[in-house]
């Protein structure tokens, strides 16, 4: 019993201290400088991580040469499968394309009127550049979904910098070298971004689940069930981390899914990744701005562009509205003229109607006083035997008979 | 097979192999996951650690070990230092199996790679998640001490290929 506790102490400290042949530091050594480097790692000292930033500056651009035939065998193998799926793709495309084209139109105005509205809320106007940045290493890991990109602190990337896959958002950066960035992925455990899901107009956060798709998490359990396959999700902004309006994904609807788990499906699609754009935010402040002189003076002509393409904007819709008012206009007066002309004829129709019916109350009267003369011409003629009698024809005549005989 | 006439410096190259195939793997972190099967990965660093030091002890600097777990911890993004222990327990758990062991036999090494690499995933996982508060998946580290434990003995019988020919 002793003697095998014995040879187990041997081997023990046989394994930690001795020194084979031709190794130079003892594996016990190796530990304790592995402890001391991860406690070191957990502080911040400004030593360690100007350190920190060499290495992985080194190690960065060393893992991208390495990676080079992985890459290649890699794209071959998606460019192949991508030819399988042209024409489809082509297809479903042209469709989108269209689709987009007309929702351009009306998304440019909303910007317009979001401009104008966080410039009168806020007080400055920010005005964002998109840098492209290519990624140098994506891992794919597991564990940590992460990639780097080959754009750092020379090129103004901030931690937190929003980065993006065309115009949905991908990740924030995590970590800056003077030449490289590190990206957390929005679908890494760790990534929580607040979000709103519309048509619903629901707050919420959605947290990464690690494998391509996120999680809708803190939200009110009586809310989730009114997702369905056409909610879309999008940054609410709140926190200031990330701008707000950005979009993100969809709802996923997964039948087979008896969980209250309600899955976010990402626009943009992680593990095809090539090019990425980062954006770099510059606020102005307007009153600042105004106040003082040469050393904002790059940020002031940011400023009189951003009111500059504001004002432009603006003109172009008024010019675009007077010209649909002077097409009303010249409608309208068409429309007035050919009214005027309607009332014309129509108001001569009358008139000739008038002049037919007097005509007509005219020979009425004749008629009437034929007829009348018939009976009683004969008591207002003048003759032998009636002297008193009025000349055929005249007024005295008529007005006798009309009154059936002469009136004493 | 290859055999070398004088220790020349292709010998010399052919030697540091391992070496040179531990640093490449862990800057570009091998995964051969193209068909993207959920969970699917496995830690090649750790076979290839586990079969030299046990094997080929004498020309598997345990310094360069050390350096590609810092190479590692910069390229996937963990606090610097977390491989190397990891590494450099391996290195001590074969060291140990080698002053104990009399007659080699593949399968024990096997389920001895099995039992190390559980015991070396479970302190980096409560490393990460209790000191640095890290949020991580089980499954995936179970998954991929699966998938470790089940190609190491494809690796191995590879290895054994290069390693007669180092003796040739």
């Amino acid at each position: 019993m002793a003697s095998s506790r014995d040879d187990f102490i041997i081997a023990i400290r046989s394994a930690f201290l001795k020194k084979s042949t031709q190794q130079k530091f003892s594996l016990l050594t190796l530990v304790f400088i592995s402890m001391f480097i991860i406690m070191l790692s957990s502080l911040d000292f400004r030593v360690i991580r100007y350190l920190k930033i060499g290495i992985n500056e080194l190690v960065y651009r060393s893992a991208f040469v390495v990676s080079i035939p992985e890459n290649f065998l890699k794209n071959t193998f998606l460019e192949i499968k991508e030819y399988s799926t042209f024409f489809n793709d082509y297809k479903k495309d042209k469709k989108e394309l269209s689709n987009l084209k007309s929702n351009n139109i009306s998304s440019e105005i909303i910007q317009f009127e979001n401009k104008e509205l966080k410039e009168l809320i806020n007080d400055y106007v920010s005005s964002s550049d998109k840098i492209l940045a290519k990624i140098i290493v994506d891992q794919d890991s597991p564990f940590l979904k992460s990639l780097i990109i080959n754009k750092g602190s020379k090129d103004s990337i901030k931690i937190g910098t929003n980065i993006y896959d065309q115009s949905y958002l991908v990740g924030r950066v995590i970590e800056v070298n003077f030449k490289t960035a590190r990206v957390l992925l929005l679908s890494d455990l760790n990534s929580n971004v607040p979000v709103s899901v519309a048509p619903q107009n629901i707050q919420a956060i959605i947290t990464g689940s690690g494998d391509n798709s996120a999680e809708i998490k803190y939200i009110k359990d009586s809310s989730e069930k009114v997702f369905d396959e056409k909610s879309i999700v999008y940054t609410s902004g709140t926190g200031g981390i990330f701008k707000s309006g950005i979009p993100i994904g969809k709802i996923k609807s997964n039948k087979e899914d008896v969980s209250d788990k309600t899955t976010v499906e990402f626009y943009s699609d992680f593990s095809q990744l090539k090019y990425v754009f980062a954006e770099i935010v510059t606020k102005t402040n307007i009153k600042e701005s105004n106040l003082e002189t040469s050393q904002n003076e790059n940020s002031n002509q940011n400023l009189l562009d951003a009111k500059l393409k504001i004002l432009e904007d603006e003109l172009n819709i008024i010019e675009d509205t007077n010209i649909k008012f002077k097409e009303e206009n010249e409608f309208l007066k068409n429309k007035i003229n050919n009214l005027n002309s309607a009332i014309n004829s129509l108001e001569n129709k009358i008139s000739s109607q008038k002049k037919e019916i007097e005509k007509f109350d005219l020979d009425t009267k004749e008629v009437e006083f034929l007829k009348m003369n018939l009976y009683y011409g004969h008591k207002c003629r003048r003759s032998f035997f009636n002297t008193k009698g009025f000349t055929v024809g005249s007024d005295e005549y008529k007005t006798c008979v009309l009154n059936k005989g002469r009136k004493n | 097979m290859v055999s070398f006439k004088t220790k020349g410096p292709f010998f010399k190259l052919y030697s540091w192999l391992p070496i040179i195939i531990l640093i490449i793997s862990v800057l570009n972190e091998f995964n051969f996951n193209y068909l993207n099967l959920k969970y699917f990965s496995f830690n090649f660093p750790f076979i290839l650690i586990f079969f030299f030091t046990l094997k080929e002890f004498k020309h598997f600097d345990y310094f360069f070990v050390f350096l590609s777990g810092l190479i590692n911890d910069t390229v996937v993004g963990l606090p610097l230092g977390i491989s190397s222990l990891s590494y450099i327990f391996i290195c001590i758990a074969t060291s140990y199996f080698r002053n104990i062991t009399i007659r080699p036999n593949p399968i024990k090494d096997w389920f001895y790679f099995l039992f190390i690499i559980s015991l070396i995933n479970s302190i980096n996982y409560s490393i990460l998640t209790l000191f640095f508060s890290f949020d991580l998946i089980l499954m995936n580290y179970l998954v991929n001490t699966f998938f470790t434990f089940s190609f190491y003995i494809i690796f191995a019988s590879l290895f054994k290929f290069y390693l007669k020919g180092l003796d040739d």
